[in-house]
């Protein structure tokens, strides 16, 4: 390796040596993409001259397929990139209205053509899986329905508590609704004693000699019977 | 009953294409000798592999996972629904348990200890049980559920209508069709039992000839025969 003179020492012809490093290697990595494009071509060639079809070959990093976990639920996935809006091919390639497979670079136009994909041997295989599953021993069987009886159980006691909550929660409401009425009619009886109290203030203050239309009505009608002396006429 | 040590794959295919292509003799047989790949009627069959459920809840599926949908997805036992003739949840996992052949360790897990927890994983598993154990089998697995009173749910082209466990196991030991299902044709019980293929049943609630000989002096007693509900008919 000659020195270059560079104030680093080595660092010139480093990045010499990389640059080169990096030609060879992309050219190893374009040579072996070629070859394995090739391999593919005559692969499928191969299985179209056997009446059979063409999956890409697994390199051993597949995992195996498993059950969905939960039902899909297509609803959440409006306003993804999942679901993309309307103008575009249907069942194509690419993104375009419908369902759209990221893996396998297709749009499906509804769930069912989306999810008859996700089963397909193609989509499997692209998304590293191998359309194989394992089988569950019996110890395994015992397990999964020991698991699944917890959960349910804890599901129930949740609802329990929710249950014991919601009537707690009634009952505060309840107590508040009954505090509510109370005040309300404390108010009332509050306001009433107020306009009773302004009305005997208004009177006392107006004297004998003032009288409200129609007050007095009562005691007219009393004193014309011959009774006197009865509430606020006292004094008369 | 006997596959306990057998030497099968280690997986199962994720979808029902290679089980459905073996229906010739390439495929192997159930224990009552029947291909599982058969045993549902092919309109029915194809309903099922046609159906939204069956592509979503069956693909990918193994012995465990069965429980899972069963304890999410089943509420009712059936054949098919409506007018369009829906296959039952209860009946695209059927079909499945066909597909996985289920050994009788796991067969034994659904009825003991996952059966008393899940009636509906009971349920279906003496239904598979009845579609592919040999005849004899299929009353010993089957007859200790005819103490099981716990309510089912029954959908069928007629709607929906109450049934029980044990009426349910009733129905397939002495029915031939049941669940949009031909039953294959077991030998009668006491056929076996003359062949020494099986013993007498011993009920809870006591052996048959003692029920019928009570009655029988109930009737000298003039008393009439009433069997009280206990059902004999096997
Ligand atoms: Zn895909």
């Amino acid at each position: 390796m000659s020195n270059k003179g560079s104030a680093y020492g080595q660092a010139a012809g480093d990045t010499d040596f990389r640059k080169k490093y990096d030609l060879d290697e992309y050219a190893a990595k374009a040579a072996a993409r070629e070859a394995a494009e090739k391999e593919e071509r005559k692969a499928r060639w191969e299985a179209k001259m056997a009446g059979k079809k063409y999956y890409k070959p697994m390199d051993g990093t597949e995992t195996l397929t498993t059950a969905r976990n939960a039902t899909q639920d297509f609803s959440k996935m409006v306003g993804t990139t999942s679901l993309v809006p309307a103008g575009a091919g249907v069942g194509k390639r690419g993104r375009g209205a419908g369902f759209y497979c990221e893996a396998c670079d297709l749009t499906f136009k509804d769930n069912l053509q989306w999810l008859e994909h996700t089963n397909s041997m193609q989509h499997q295989r692209n998304v590293g899986a191998t359309g194989q599953v394992k089988k569950a021993t019996a110890e395994e069987v015992h397990a999964r329905i020991e698991a699944l009886w917890q959960r349910q159980q804890e599901l129930k006691r949740e609802q329990v508590i929710t249950l014991q909550e919601r009537l707690e929660v009634r009952k505060e409401e309840e107590e508040k609704e009954r505090e509510e009425k109370r005040r309300k009619r404390k108010e009332a009886e509050e306001k009433k004693r107020l306009e009773k109290e302004a009305a005997l203030k208004a009177k006392t203050d107006y004297g004998e000699d003032v009288r409200i239309e129609g007050e007095h009505d009562e005691d007219d009608m009393m004193a014309a019977m011959g009774f006197t002396g009865f509430g606020t006429t006292t004094k008369k | 009953m006997g596959d306990r040590k057998s030497n099968k794959p280690e997986y199962h295919r994720a979808d029902e294409r290679r089980f459905l292509d073996e229906r010739g003799s390439s495929g192997p047989l159930a224990p009552n000798g029947l291909n599982p790949a058969t045993i549902l009627e092919k309109a029915v069959r194809e309903r099922i592999v046609d159906s939204y459920f069956y592509k979503e809840q069956c693909f990918g599926v193994n012995e465990a996972d069965i429980v899972d949908r069963v304890v999410e997805h089943v509420d009712h036992i059936g054949g098919v629904t409506g007018t369009v003739q829906k296959p039952t949840p209860f009946l695209c996992l059927a079909f499945k348990l066909l597909q996985l052949a289920p050994n009788d360790e796991i067969l034994e897990e659904y009825l003991q200890f996952g059966g008393e927890k899940f009636k509906y994983l009971r349920a279906l598993a003496v239904f598979y049980i009845r579609l592919t154990r040999q005849d004899k089998d299929v009353y010993l697995k089957l007859e200790p559920f005819l103490e099981d009173r716990r309510k089912l749910r029954r959908k069928g082209r007629n709607g929906v209508s109450l049934t029980y466990v044990d009426e349910f196991v009733d129905d397939l030991l002495v029915k031939d069709r049941v669940c949009a299902t031909s039953l294959w044709k077991m030998r009668r019980r006491d056929v076996l039992e003359d062949l020494e293929l099986l013993e007498p049943r011993v009920s809870p609630l006591g052996s048959l000839e003692d029920l019928l000989e009570e009655r029988d002096e109930e009737m000298k007693d003039g008393e009439g025969g009433g069997m009280g509900g206990v059902r004999v008919g096997v």
